[in-house]
């Protein structure tokens, strides 16, 4: 029996079909590329590598100077996410708080944004890694906070038998069980600081990828557009690639088989919503002090930094309060239209795709080396060929916002179905149950709390994308209010949309949160105990 | 009268004193204390600041005591911003933009005018070119939606029916044109057309300006708190800007060669940086600028501007343009 003798270890048949994934694609993109020449789309990978030979010095130097950003601000957000969660979790009354505020400041828009980073920090790299740190620290933050829940209920009861309390918890069980969700974390936040910094240098920055992008575009440059593209792609697989390597050094461990008793029916369905409803206020209310105090603390003008009151007055007051609403109602229809469609497709894809390589996994090196390109490159670059492929409408930048959502859903999805148990797999093994049953009755389940963890955090991450489509690509929705708002110092409008777009993220959230509840309580109730 | 008799040692000494004198008037302007303050940029750094450049280079402003920091703007960059916050002294804006922004309340004033024809055009190919506004009807044009007034401004300046276009929203980029995804784009005479033109294609380009779309661009703006307690600097700042300019108008190629210099980490192209600075001297020097000098206007410019902001929606009084700084420069 030929098939019984392993002929090659797995580490070097996935690294040969890496290879050939690989020069699959290179060989699609070069004929692609030929097929659309003259269309000044895309550049074939032969053009690209003279380009970059040709401009190496540039290059190198814009390089260095970006991944240097990109580095401090992926250091500095993944050290935030980590302090955040474990404030979180040493104060548990609070961090309905911190998730909530974390929210909210990861919803504010690079249109708004930008320019007051760069007004606070003047000239050099602190807006660039101020918003590589922002792209990442969420996307950080809500995996660890589901990790560091993922443990059975009999660990913690073992450690509180030796009398040993919340410290002794966090130190011996959380941060071990949290490990596998923060390296999901860490892969998710490689392309997302490499893009934060480049569009960091939209600013006004004098160095970086970011700004020969521009440039490029402009001079029809389409060699130096893909080039620029390809190098921020390659940069962000090698980091994820590391990340990749990083855990699998580290997580030695099998994943737990975590059982936990069901979760304490709520006391009361009154109280639990006069809870809700009190929670939610105190988060608002600590939001509006964060922004008013944030912006007299650093005397900020209130000619470009609006405070909650200017909004208010905008919004309700002002004799034009009413031309404003319907401005920002009829913005916000062109968005949602593409928003929701590209959510729910690229939550669809991710999952999908995570579980097909599970059945498959000869196809993963290839599957993630596209995904992470796909996440890494610069959507001023995809912008045209998208639009060639599938037109200005709806489709265009519906795919955009779904490839945005698509990357950190099937990471996290990813990671979750190998917390798959070793113990059960092997009990369906024993009665020769094949790899679907395997796959609806063990993997699914166990992949349900990250796939939640990355539907929430992909609702402000969907938000962000469709308004960066909308400002740099289409033109419409309640992006391109926001920029057209800021090139015409209608700031009570820019902020107004900030509101707006801030409280939508709010309540997708919530809601998603909503269904999670309902379907972890019954498979993985460790995560809705308190 | 032995005191006036010029011996070897007081030559000598009075030698030594000019040289001192001379190594002390080198470096006098960076010997005196000069005032940092900083130019904020409308967009990323090429020819299209390259006045500036000279004169930081030649030590103009030095000369005035001013230490000026060129910051770039970018896609988000805007101008107003580091103005109204007093981290910019002087910011180079356009007229409707800083219209707008004196309708909320920024307290801006037009110091200077660096384009005196707005570089908007039309930009369309050889075989399906739009040479005059009427040749728009029926053609598709590719164009940021934001726009649309400008459009509007055009078409009801020559008669047409803006109705008998049709706008595709695009980015900023020939790439739409030359696919065929549109006949025309909207956009400036020293960007895209000078991209195909570097590329070999020929365009044809229609300026806006010449068929009645008089908004001053590149302007000078500056905070009226500015214009009371910083007049000095404004006056230096503005007096190196002019003669940077004239330096800029005299030798183009040599300006593009000292933007490269100056930003080599800028991506720039030097055949790029020539053409673009040879496109834009008709945008910045008339028989207006040949009689008074660089950034100037007259009572007709500001009310054909008016007329035209009108259009746009934008209501503006004359008062928004201040020539006092520049009647100092020219004068003096």
């Amino acid at each position: 029996m030929i098939a019984l003798a392993d002929p090659l270890p797995e580490r070097v048949r996935r690294g040969a079909s890496g290879i050939v994934g690989t020069i699959v694609i290179l060989l699609a993109w070069e004929l692609a590329a030929r097929a659309l020449a003259g269309a000044y789309i895309l550049a074939a990978p032969s053009d690209v590598v003279v380009h970059i030979l040709q401009n190496s010095d540039l290059i190198w130097r814009a390089l260095r100077e970006t991944l240097g950003n990109a580095t401090l601000g992926y250091v500095l957000g993944n050290l935030a996410a980590i302090g955040l969660a474990g404030a979180a979790l040493a104060w548990p009354r609070a961090e309905p708080v911190v998730a909530g505020l974390a929210l909210l400041v990861f919803c504010l828009p690079l249109v708004a944004t930008g320019p007051i980073l760069r007004v606070l920090y003047g000239p050099g790299p602190g807006p660039q890694i101020t918003l590589a740190a922002l792209a990442v620290y969420y996307t950080t933050f809500v995996p660890l906070l589901v990790g560091l829940r993922a443990a059975p209920a009999s660990w913690f009861e073992l450690l509180r038998s030796y009398g040993r309390g919340r410290l002794a918890e966090l130190v011996h069980i959380r941060a071990r069980a949290s490990l596998p969700y923060l390296f999901a974390g860490l892969q998710i936040a490689a392309p997302a600081a490499f893009l934060g910094a480049m569009v960091g240098e939209f600013t006004g920055a004098e160095r970086g990828l970011g700004l020969l992008a521009i440039r490029a575009i402009r001079a029809l440059d389409i060699a130096g557009i893909w080039a620029l593209a390809s190098i921020s792609a390659a940069v962000s697989i090698l980091i994820y690639t590391a990340v990749g390597w990083l855990s699998r050094a580290v997580l030695r461990d099998p994943p737990p088989m975590i059982l936990a008793p069901p979760a304490l029916p709520r006391t009361g369905h009154a109280q639990g919503l006069a809870a809700t409803v009190m929670r939610t206020a105190f988060v608002l209310a600590m939001a509006l002090l964060l922004w008013w105090g944030a912006m007299t603390t650093f005397d900020l003008n209130p000619f470009f930094a609006k405070r909650p009151d200017d909004v208010w007055v905008a919004l309700f007051t002002a004799t034009d309060a009413r031309e404003t609403r319907e401005t920002l109602a009829g913005a916000l229809g062109e968005t949602v239209v593409f928003l929701l469609p590209g959510f729910a497709g690229g939550l669809a894809l991710g999952a999908g795709l995570a579980i097909l390589l599970t059945l498959a996994p000869a196809l993963t090196p290839s599957a993630t080396l596209i995904a992470v390109a796909l996440r890494s490159v610069p959507i001023l670059t995809t912008a045209p060929l998208i639009v060639l492929l599938l037109g200005r409408g709806a489709a265009g930048t519906i795919t955009l916002v779904a490839v945005m959502v698509f990357f950190p859903t099937f990471v996290a999805c990813l990671h979750g179905l190998r917390q798959a148990p070793g113990q059960i797999l092997d009990v369906f093994s024993t009665y020769a149950a094949g790899p679907f049953a395997r796959l609806w009755h063990v993997q699914v389940p166990v992949m349900l709390p990250a796939f939640f963890a990355a539907a929430r955090m992909s609702v402000p991450a969907s938000v962000l994308a469709v308004t960066v489509v909308e400002w740099l690509a289409t033109g419409r929705g309640i992006g391109s209010l926001m920029a057209l708002s800021a090139s015409l110092s209608d700031y009570d409008m820019l902020w107004s949309s900030v509101v707006i777009v801030s409280v939508l993220s709010a309540l997708g959230y919530a809601g998603i949160g909503w269904v999670e509840r309902r379907v972890l309580t019954v498979f993985a109730s460790e995560q809705v105990a308190r | 009268m032995a005191y006036f008799k010029p011996n070897r040692r007081t030559v000598l000494a009075a030698g030594t004193a000019s040289a001192a004198s001379a190594v002390l008037g080198l470096s006098a302007p960076r010997a005196r204390a000069t005032t940092p303050v900083s130019l904020q940029l409308s967009w990323l750094h090429s020819v299209q600041f390259a006045g500036s450049y000279i004169a930081r280079a030649r030590g103009w402003w030095a000369e005035d005591g001013l230490d000026v920091s060129l910051l770039q703007g970018g896609p988000n960059a805007p101008v107003e911003p580091p103005v109204v916050s007093g981290s910019a002294l002087v910011g180079i804006s356009a007229a409707d933009y800083t219209a707008a922004a004196v309708e909320q309340g920024a307290p801006f004033r037009i110091l200077g005018v660096a384009m005196q024809k707005n570089p908007f055009v039309i930009a369309s190919l050889l075989a399906n070119p739009v040479r005059e506004p009427a040749d728009l009807s029926g053609k598709k044009i590719g164009m940021a939606l934001a726009n649309m007034p400008v459009l509007q401004a055009l078409c009801t300046l020559n008669g047409v029916d803006v109705e008998a276009i049709e706008v595709v929203p695009t980015q900023y980029s020939a790439q739409p044109l030359l696919a065929g995804e549109v006949d025309c784009l909207l956009c400036w005479e020293t960007d895209l057309p000078v991209a195909m033109a570097m590329e070999g294609i020929e365009s044809v380009t229609m300026l806006m300006a010449d068929y009645g779309y008089a908004v001053h661009s590149q302007t000078y703006i500056a905070t009226e708190e500015s214009l009371t307690e910083r007049r000095d600097q404004l006056v230096a700042l503005m007096s190196g800007e002019v003669r940077g300019w004239e330096a800029y108008r005299a030798d183009t190629d040599a300006a593009a060669a000292l933007t490269l210099e100056a930003y080599p980490d800028a991506g720039l192209d030097l055949k790029t940086q020539k053409l673009q600075a040879a496109r834009q001297v008709p945008l910045m020097f008339s028989e207006l600028t040949d009689e008074h000098g660089f950034g100037w206007w007259t009572d007709q410019t500001v009310e054909a501007n008016i007329e035209t902001l009108a259009l746009l929606g934008r209501k503006v009084s004359p008062a928004l343009w201040d020539r006092s700084i520049l009647e100092e420069v020219h004068g003096g």
